[in-house]
C-alpha cells in the first residue's frame, strides 16, 4: 500500500489527536495558515478562538489543572508567541502540563529580523520545562510525541515547540506515531524503599506529627492517599496554596492553607510539630517567611517531591525521599500499617481538636465583630457555592481572602496562580475550566484591577457559550499593593487608585454577558443565583471597602511566628 | 569559593549549549573555562564546565542541569580523582638571543613545545594542568606576553564516572 504524503501541518494534527487533544486555545497567523486550515477540516480537536494569546495559555493552564492532562495552545510568530510569554511562564512555575505550539517564520528566514519574528525558541528557553525548534518536517511524529510526554511526565510543565512556516507546509512522506524518547530524560518515580522506611520510622515514634501538602499531591492525584495517611497517623495537614484541595478543608484534621496569608492555626501546627511530612511543595517564601530557622524548629524535616532539584533547594531537611507523591505515601502508609504503630500523643490530638474548631469558628462565622466586606463577601460565596463549584483567582488580596476563606472540598477546584502571581490569570483560567468540565460551576474570584488585565476575553465567553461567573471585589484599589503601602508605606498609596471606571455591570453587558452589582454582602446568593440563571457568562460587581485588608499576615522579612493583625483571631 | 569541574554528557542538538548556560546565567554563576567537544558516541557530545562556587550552589546546579531533558550525565569531577589538562598558545617577546635562550630554557623545563620562532618572539605551546599553565604563565610575563590563548580545562575521570562506561 502506497502512503500518501502528509503536510507538516497535517502530521501536527494526526499527533495531537494520537495524543488525545480534544481542545485547543489558541489564535491564528500568516506563518500558521497551514496548520489553521488542517484544523478548518479536521471535526476532532476543538479550537477555541480566544481575544489575546496570553489568555490563550492561561486557559491550556485551567484546561490542564482541572482535568490533570495538558492543555493546548497556540500562537503565531513574533507578538503571538511573545504574548504567550507570561501565561508559559505561569504554567511552568506551577508545574501545570501546558503544550505550546507557536508559528515561526520560514526556516530560510530566521535571523533575518522577518515580518513577526522573534526568537521564541530562545525567549521561552528559561520558562519551560522544554521546547522544540523543528527545521525538518520528518522530525514533526517524534517532536509533538514528546512534547507531550515530557509535558505530562516527572515535575509537568510546558514545552513548546516552534513551527517555521515551511515545516508546516511541506509534504513528506513519514511513519507517524513514533515511541522513541530522549536518552537522558526518566523521570524518577519510584520511591527508594530505605528512604521509605526512614521517614515511617521518623513518622511512627513522633509524638507531634504534622503533614504539609503542596501542589505535587493533586497534581499526583494523591489525595485519597494523603488523607488514609493522615487517619493513620492522626497528624493534621496543612497546605501551600497550590495544595489547597489536597484535603477537604472541612476535615476535622485540616488546618487550611498555612504561609504569608494563612490561617495561623496552620503556622502555629508547623511550629509546633516534632515530625513534618511535606509533599510535593517547594517551600517557597510565601510557605516559610524569611526566617528559615524559625520554620518547624522542632521537627524532623521530610520531604517528597518529584524533583530531585527541589531537594535542599530552598530548605534543609533531614529526610529526602524523591519519587511520586501517590507511590511514596501509598508506601509509607503500607510501611506503617504493617508496623502497627501507637497513635500520637493524646495531648497533640486535643492539640489540634482546639486548633480546628478555633479555624472553624474564625472562618466560618460571616459576621465576626470587625470583619470586612471583603471576609463576609467570601465566606458567603464559601457557603453558598457547593463543593462541585469550580473556583478561580486572580492575583491579590481577592486571591488570599480565597485562599484563606474558601472551604475547599475536592481536588482541582482551586485553581490559583501561585508561582508567577500572574494577575489576569483567574479569568481566562475559568474559561480552560469550565471548557474542561462543562458540566461544573466555575467562579473567578476577581479584583478589579486584575480583571481589567483580560476582561477583554468576555469576548470568547460569549462567542463560544462558556458560561463562567466573575466576582469581583471592587475596591478600586490594587488592593494587595495598597495594603502593603498601608501597613509599610504609611499609608502612601502610590500609582494604587484605580479611580472609579468602568462600570463593570455595563462592561459586561457590552459584551453580551449578565452584570450585576452587590452593594451588599446580603445581596450576593441572590446575584450569583440570577448569574447562574442567565445561563451566560457572567460579572458580578461587588463593592467592598476600599481599605479592607488580609489579616492576618506575615511581614515582610519576617518568620512563620511572627504573623500580624491577628486580634480576630481566637487565641489559642 | 572553590574550582569545580563539571562534565557533562548532552545530545548533539542546537540549543544545548545555550540551555546548559542558561542554567548557570539563571543562578548568577560565573562560568570560567568551557569546552565542547564530540565524544565517544556518535550523536553526543562532551562539556566540560569549569565554575566558582559553593560546594551548596554545586549541588544545586548539578542537580538542574540533571534536569535538563537533553543531558544525559553530569559528574563533578573531583580533582584528585581526574586527569585535568587545559592547552596554552601563547607569543612571548624576545629582546635578544638571551632572553630566547632563557625562554626557550624554561619552556623545556616545563614540557612546553615550540611551535614557531620569529626573531623578536616565540610561539610556545604547552599542555599541562591549569595550575601549571598558571606558573609559567607568570613566568613568561617577565619578558613579555604578546598574546595568550587557553582553550579552558578538559578533564577526564580516572574512575568509571562521567563515560557510558559501566
Amino acid at each position: 500500500m502506497t502512503r500518501e504524503k502528509l503536510k507538516g501541518a497535517e502530521i501536527v494534527v494526526e499527533e495531537l489527536k494520537n495524543e488525545g487533544v480534544e481542545v485547543a486555545f489558541g489564535i491564528p497567523g500568516g506563518v500558521l495558515l497551514d496548520l489553521y486550515d488542517v484544523l478548518y477540516k479536521d471535526d476532532v480537536i476543538r479550537h477555541i478562538l480566544m481575544r489575546h494569546e496570553q489568555c490563550a495559555a492561561h486557559a491550556a493552564d485551567g484546561y490542564a489543572r482541572v482535568l490533570g492532562r495538558p492543555g493546548v495552545c497556540i500562537a503565531t510568530s513574533g507578538p503571538g508567541a511573545t504574548n504567550l510569554v507570561t501565561g508559559l511562564a505561569n504554567a511552568n512555575m506551577d508545574s501545570s502540563p501546558v503544550v505550546a505550539l507557536t508559528g515561526q517564520v520560514p526556516t530560510a528566514a530566521i535571523g533575518s529580523n522577518a515580518f513577526q519574528e522573534a526568537s521564541t525558541f530562545t525567549i521561552t528557553m528559561p520558562i519551560t520545562k522544554h521546547n522544540f525548534l523543528v527545521t525538518r518536517t520528518e522530525d514533526l511524529p517524534k517532536v509533538i510525541h514528546n512534547a507531550f510526554y515530557i509535558a505530562n511526565t516527572g515535575r509537568k510543565g510546558v514545552v513548546l515547540v516552534d513551527l517555521p512556516k515551511d515545516v508546516l507546509a511541506t509534504r513528506v512522506d513519514v511513519n507517524l506515531h513514533p515511541k522513541e524518547t530522549f536518552t537522558g530524560y526518566k523521570p524518577k518515580i519510584k520511591p527508594n524503599p530505605v528512604q521509605i522506611k526512614k521517614t515511617a520510622e521518623v513518622l511512627a515514634n513522633a509524638e507531634r506529627p504534622l503533614i504539609l501538602a503542596g501542589g505535587g499531591v493533586i497534581s499526583a492525584n494523591a489525595t485519597e492517599e494523603l488523607r488514609h495517611l493522615a487517619e493513620f497517623l492522626g497528624a493534621p495537614v496543612v497546605t501551600t496554596l497550590m495544595g489547597k484541595g489536597a484535603i477537604p478543608e472541612n476535615h476535622p484534621f485540616s488546618l487550611g492553607m498555612a504561609g504569608m496569608h494563612g490561617r495561623i492555626y496552620a503556622n502555629r501546627a508547623i511550629s509546633e510539630c516534632d515530625a513534618l511530612l511535606s509533599v510535593g511543595t517547594r517551600f517557597s517564601d510565601r510557605l516559610t517567611g524569611w526566617q528559615l530557622d524559625q520554620f518547624a524548629p522542632e521537627a524532623t524535616l521530610i520531604h517528597v517531591d518529584i524533583d530531585a532539584a527541589e531537594i535542599n533547594k530552598n530548605l534543609q531537611v533531614d529526610i529526602p525521599l524523591v519519587g511520586d507523591a501517590k507511590l511514596a505515601l501509598e508506601e509509607i502508609l503500607k510501611w506503617l500499617e504493617k508496623k502497627r504503630t501507637t497513635s500520637p500523643g493524646s495531648v497533640w490530638v486535643q492539640r489540634i481538636r482546639e486548633m480546628h474548631s478555633a479555624c472553624e469558628e474564625c472562618i466560618g462565622d460571616v459576621r465576626r465583630e470587625g470583619a470586612s466586606i471583603s471576609d463576609m463577601l467570601i465566606k458567603e460565596i464559601s457557603k453558598v457555592l457547593d463543593d462541585d463549584v469550580i473556583v478561580t483567582t486572580e492575583v491579590g488580596q481577592c486571591q488570599m481572602f480565597a485562599a484563606h476563606y474558601y472551604i475547599t472540598k475536592k481536588p482541582r477546584t482551586f485553581i490559583s496562580s501561585g508561582g508567577l502571581g500572574t494577575m489576569g490569570f483567574g479569568f481566562p483560567a475559568a474559561i480552560g475550566a469550565k471548557v474542561a468540565a462543562p458540566d461544573k460551576r466555575v467562579v473567578d474570584l476577581a479584583g478589579d484591577g486584575s480583571f481589567l488585565m483580560t476582561c477583554h476575553d468576555l469576548a470568547t465567553c460569549v462567542e463560544n457559550d462558556i458560561p463562567v461567573v466573575v466576582c469581583i471585589f471592587h475596591n478600586c484599589y490594587l488592593g494587595m499593593v495598597r495594603q502593603w503601602q498601608e501597613l509599610f508605606f504609611e499609608k502612601r498609596y502610590s500609582n494604587t487608585g484605580l479611580g472609579t471606571i468602568p462600570d463593570f455591570v455595563r462592561l459586561a453587558e457590552a459584551f453580551g454577558a449578565y452584570g450585576e452589582r452587590v452593594e451588599k454582602p446580603e445581596e450576593l446568593k441572590d446575584a450569583l443565583q440570577n448569574a447562574f440563571e442567565s445561563g451566560k457568562p457572567a460579572v458580578l460587581d461587588m463593592i467592598v471597602g476600599q481599605e479592607d485588608k488580609v489579616l492576618p499576615m506575615i511581614p515582610p522579612g519576617g518568620s512563620i511566628v511572627g504573623m500580624i493583625g491577628t486580634e480576630r483571631c481566637k487565641p489559642i | 569559593m572553590q574550582t569545580h569541574i563539571i562534565s557533562l554528557l548532552v545530545e548533539d542538538h542546537p540549543g544545548v549549549l545555550t540551555r546548559m548556560s542558561g542554567m548557570f546565567t539563571m543562578r548568577g554563576i560565573n562560568i570560567t573555562s568551557l569546552t565542547v567537544s564530540p565524544c565517544e558516541k556518535e550523536g553526543l557530545s562532551r562539556m566540560t564546565v569549569a565554575i566558582d562556587g559553593s560546594e551548596s550552589e554545586l549541588e544545586k546546579v548539578r542537580k538542574q542541569l540533571s534536569n535538563l531533558i537533553e543531558v544525559v550525565k553530569v559528574v563533578d569531577l573531583k580533582e584528585e580523582k581526574a586527569v585535568i589538562r587545559d592547552l596554552c598558545l601563547m607569543k612571548v617577546h624576545v629582546k635578544d638571543s638571551n632572553a630566547r635562550s632563557e625562554v626557550m630554557q624554561l619552556a623545556e623545563a616545563y614540557g612546553a613545545k615550540i611551535a614557531n620562532a620569529t626573531l623578536d618572539s616565540v610561539i610556545i605551546e604547552l599542555t599541562e594542568e591549569p595550575r601549571t599553565i598558571d606558573r609559567f604563565v607568570d613566568l613568561m610575563k617577565h619578558f613579555g606576553i604578546k598574546q595568550l590563548f587557553r582553550t579552558g580545562v578538559t578533564a577526564i575521570g580516572m574512575d568509571t564516572g562521567g563515560g557510558l562506561e559501566r
